[in-house]
């Protein structure tokens, strides 16, 4: 892979100028709330809240809308296709490797069997430019095997002190580069050996760790555990965690009528597997009736389902679950509870 | 195809809802062409109090004697009753303080002289008649009132909402007023609908459109006591709105069971 | 940029221009009430070049969207050897449904699919088809029946077995009772009671429940035989018992699930079981699909 070097007294010029690309997506500090993140478009290049962990909405909401119109209808004319942000050219800047196996999961997801136009239309306007980070306690990427990506960027940044390495990750990512060729320099013996006490320091830095090893198959074994029913009585079945989740991508189609009783909109809008009309059909079946049915969905369909249908876990490790939790509720805490057959949580 | 015949009634209540739906300026037109408004008594003038009515929407709570009689004939001449706003619905602000003794309340808010009130504990409309759709809100949401307009006219019933707060409150992407700032949120105890008003002006949910379907008292009891919060606190908190209709004994006992 | 290159993942609909989720006009062509809250509608598209062209599979389903209201997945009834017109038999159970009962011959609607996977058409050949149906089940059963019937050299033996509580609950009784006298295909039906209306036509058949008809299968060589099995819950519990002791395998056992559904193209989540979407990767499931995924049934 092609890797170059971006000082960082040239960053923000760099930032600046992808604005000419399109709209640049950053992560920015909630002004009310210090220490509290979200994406937003740049305005300006200082708004880049560089020290960024987590913001509390992954950046599927570019890709994946909590809410979209996706048909207007009219009941004479039919259905008329709606895509939002069809021509928006956009460039998600800054996300750390969690996020970007976030979106390569929903690349699966939305684009195997069917393609998803919405989600496919969006998604292939948009740039990614990833950023190292350093972990926290929430954190768990590395257990998840997140931790780096090879792949699903078109431009890496990751920090070296005074400079960024920028791994180039695509062709267009290349280009990236090329035209703003003045800004960038060659990596040097000492860059690299920079890079490696990095990586070091960030791999030591873990504090939180969860043991995958088998676990669809534990989690098989498991099914009746009681450490379900003990969920399903802490659980409020909120849904915040999902909502949160990079991978969590269930939604609802549901129609609003306007006035004239003749036309209106469908809408496309994010659900999750707790909420108890989930598995509800017509007649009043409810396939997960109890919360701990539907708590317990979360964990297969995230650890042992998703393993089966596309080889690997959907979880990416990035803890936000964790930090949204009004009950405390912790992933990490849960499955390694499950593992040592201890059942009671906290 | 006849426009169908509504009313709009209000019992106990503040009106908030009715002015609410006055307030739908740019759809108020639409609605009246839509709609023949046969009975508003607080916005129109030339009412038919006797005819049948398609749809009577009916706001507030039976906290009064002649509330129970108002919505019996309302009830009769109408094919659909919409309770909307929380008071009707749930009982509301007015329920609020049901175990108050009606004297010595009435004694506290109007002084000795007053005698016309036959007040009693408020309730919601369905204690007294068949319901046929809710719509709850404090005021009533236009959004959803507007829709849920549509699909009457349509002939539908409109959909119910049985999701929490807090979903929208993080497509909002708002933080979260229990884990940042260890507040009394009704969030998760709360049916969608406000798109999460107050938690997106840093303000816990106060629980205004009542409880979901599956309300977890239990779970969310424990959960503030865990965070150190007094039950005194939490029921006074939780007790604003809805509360006497979704949330007494249970997490009462819950509350004095952890204390011990 | 995107990793996954569609054109390499298995699309089914790997064309840029088309929308999955797209629902077509489709015209209502006629509505016949068959039981109390079961109709048959007739569905023609608007485009008349969609309409020459559309194909599908038995078993396999469409989502029907009543314009302003919402979308329901609906099996398709008719057989794809009877081009032109789309046959769904809808029962009126909640919002759209409702709905769609309201509209009137000459209406539109909304069709898009079909979806799933349907039944095994190509393998089944040369097979005898052990059609067992209870209740509803008879709505996607119809269509293989049908379709087996038009490509009746393609397989063995044709039997149905298709029980009811009551007569007037049965679908498409006229058109089985004469297939009652056909020696193309052998045609059981059941009943558990006598009608409950006075203008059901009067039960001159058997009296029992659907298993009672297995004791009218002589012969069958099951090995080269598939049983397709729709019906109720408590229904699958019996039937397949049978099944099980008449020496079918269980990946000869086919059965049509239901669950819910916003997408009907594996991306909203809602109708996963185990592993499994039943839209993409069913409806049709074998019997050994059932067992091994925990809250098949
Ligand atoms: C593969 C498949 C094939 C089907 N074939 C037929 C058929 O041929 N004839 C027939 O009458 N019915 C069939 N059904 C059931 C039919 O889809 C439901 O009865 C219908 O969705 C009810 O919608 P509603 O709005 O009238 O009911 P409501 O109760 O108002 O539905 C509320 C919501 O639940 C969903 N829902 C409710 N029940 C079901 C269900 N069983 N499956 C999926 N989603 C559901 C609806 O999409 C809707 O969003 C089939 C279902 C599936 C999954
Ligand atoms: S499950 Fe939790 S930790 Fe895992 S990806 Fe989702 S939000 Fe992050
Ligand atoms: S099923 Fe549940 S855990 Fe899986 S993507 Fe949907 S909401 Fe998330
Ligand atoms: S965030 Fe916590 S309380 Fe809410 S649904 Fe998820 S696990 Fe349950
Ligand atoms: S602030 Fe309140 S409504 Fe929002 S997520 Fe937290 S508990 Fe739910
Ligand atoms: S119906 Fe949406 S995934 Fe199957």
């Amino acid at each position: 892979m092609k890797v170059v070097k971006l000082p960082k007294s040239k960053v923000e010029e760099f930032l600046s100028s992808l604005q000419d690309f399109g709209e640049v997506i950053i992560p920015k500090e909630k002004t009310e709330h210090p220490g509290v993140y979200y994406f937003d478009v740049m305005e300006n290049p200082s708004e880049m809240a560089w020290e960024y962990l987590r913001t509390i909405i992954p950046p599927k909401k570019y890709l994946h809308k909590p809410r979209e119109v996706i048909f207007k209808f009219h009941k004479e004319q039919g259905y008329q296709e709606v895509i939002e942000d069809k021509e928006t050219k956009r460039i998600l800047f800054g996300l750390h490797p969690c996020d970007i196996h976030g979106i390569k999961i929903l690349d699966v997801v939305f684009n195997r069997d069917y393609m998803d136009p919405y989600y496919y239309a969006r998604r292939k306007n948009t740039v990614i430019i990833g950023l190292s980070c350093l972990p926290d306690e929430k954190c768990f990427c590395k257990s998840m095997n997140t931790d780096y990506v090879e792949d699903g960027f078109d431009l890496f940044l990751s920090d070296i002190g005074e400079d960024f390495l920028v791994a180039v990750g695509t062709s267009l990512g290349d280009d990236l580069v090329a035209e703003r060729a003045h800004l960038f320099s060659e990596v040097e013996e000492e860059d690299r050996r920079k890079y490696l006490a990095f990586r070091k320091k960030r791999n030591e830095s873990f504090r939180l760790e969860l043991d995958i090893s088998d676990l669809p198959y534990i989690l098989d074994l498991e099914q009746k555990s009681p450490i379900w029913d003990e969920l399903g009585k802490r659980c409020l079945t909120c849904g915040s965690c999902s909502m949160v989740c990079p991978t969590c991508y269930c939604f609802n189609v549901y129609d609003t009528l306007n006035l004239d009783a003749k036309s209106g909109q469908r809408i496309k809008q994010w659900d999750a597997c707790l909420f108890k009309d989930y598995a509800l059909v017509a007649g009043g079946h409810n396939f997960r009736e109890n919360r701990a049915e539907r708590v317990k969905n979360r964990y297969y369909h995230k650890q042992f389902r998703m393993v089966e249908q596309y080889g690997k876990p959907s979880c990416v490790g990035c803890g936000r679950c964790i930090d949204a939790c009004p009950a405390g509720i912790d992933v990490v805490e849960v499955l390694t509870k499950v593992r040592e057959g201890s059942y009671v949580t906290h | 195809m006849s426009k169908p015949k509504i009313g709009i009634f209000g019992l106990t209540s503040c009106a908030g809802d009715q002015l609410m739906i006055l307030n739908c300026e740019d759809q108020l037109i639409d609605l009246a062409n839509a709609v023949d408004i046969r009975d508003w008594e607080m916005a129109k003038t030339n009412n038919d109090e006797e005819c049948e009515l398609d749809i009577a929407l009916v706001e507030g709570s039976v906290a009064q004697v002649r509330d129970i009689e108002n919505l019996k004939k309302i009830r009769k001449r109408s094919k659909i009753l919409v309770a909307i706003g929380t008071c009707a619905v749930w009982g509301g602000i007015p329920a609020m303080k049901n175990d108050v003794p009606r004297d010595i309340m009435l004694k506290e808010v109007y002084g000795d002289k007053v005698e016309f009130i036959e007040s009693k504990a408020a309730q919601p409309l369905s204690s007294f008649v068949k319901v046929d759709y809710n719509l709850p809100g404090c005021p009533i949401e236009k959004d959803q009132f507007l829709q849920m307009m549509a699909s009457f006219l349509n002939g539908d019933m409109p959909e119910i909402l049985n999701f929490s707060v807090c979903s929208e409150c993080k497509m909002k992407e708002n933080i979260c007023q229990i884990v940042y700032k260890q507040e009394v949120c009704c969030g998760p105890l709360t049916v969608a609908g406000c798109g999460a008003r107050c938690p997106s002006h840093n303000v816990p949910c106060s629980g205004c459109h009542g409880p979901i379907e599956e309300v977890h008292y239990d779970a969310e009891a424990k959960m503030f006591q865990r965070k150190g919060i007094k039950p005194e606190e939490i029921i006074r908190k939780m007790q604003v709105y809805a509360a006497p209709a979704w949330m007494p004994e249970k997490l009462m006992e819950e509350l004095q069971h952890e204390s011990k | 940029m995107l990793l996954t290159n569609p054109s390499q993942t298995v699309c089914k609909s790997y064309d840029l221009g088309s929308n999955p989720y797209k629902p077509e006009l489709a015209r209502i062509i006629s509505i016949d009430p068959m039981v109390e809250d079961n109709y048959l509608f007739r569905f023609r598209f608007e485009d008349p070049d969609l309409n020459n062209s559309f194909q599908y599979r038995p078993g396999q389903f469409m989502e029907l969207s009543v314009i302003g209201v919402g979308e329901a997945p609906i099996s398709i009834s008719s057989t794809p050897t009877r081009r032109g017109v789309i046959e769904m038999c809808i029962r009126r159970v909640g919002r759209v449904t409702n709905a769609l009962y309201r509209l009137k011959p000459n209406d539109l609607i909304g069709l898009r699919g079909p979806f799933g996977n349907g039944f095994p058409v190509e393998e089944m050949k040369g097979h005898s088809l052990l059609i067992v149906a209870g209740g509803l089940g008879m709505v996607p059963l119809r269509s293989i029946l049908l379709y087996a019937l038009d490509n009746r050299q393609d397989y063995d033996r044709i039997i149905l077995l298709y029980g009811t509580r009551y007569p007037d609950h049965l679908l498409f009784r006229s058109e089985l009772e004469a297939m009652m006298y056909r020696s193309d295909v052998e045609c059981h039906l059941i009943v558990e009671k006598p009608a409950l209306s006075p203008d059901t036509p009067e039960w001159r058949g058997k009296f029992g429940l659907v298993t009672d008809l297995f004791d009218d299968v002589k012969d069958l060589d099951v090995k080269r035989s598939y049983a397709l099995v729709v019906g109720p819950p408590i229904f699958y519990r019996f039937v397949l018992t049978k099944c099980l002791d008449m020496g079918f395998s269980k990946d000869h056992i086919l059965m049509s699930l239901e669950r819910r559904m916003e997408c009907g193209i594996g991306k909203c989540g809602h109708c996963e079981i185990g592993s499994k979407k039943v839209c993409t990767d069913g409806p049709v499931f074998t019997y050994w699909d059932v067992i091994n995924l925990p809250e098949m049934i």
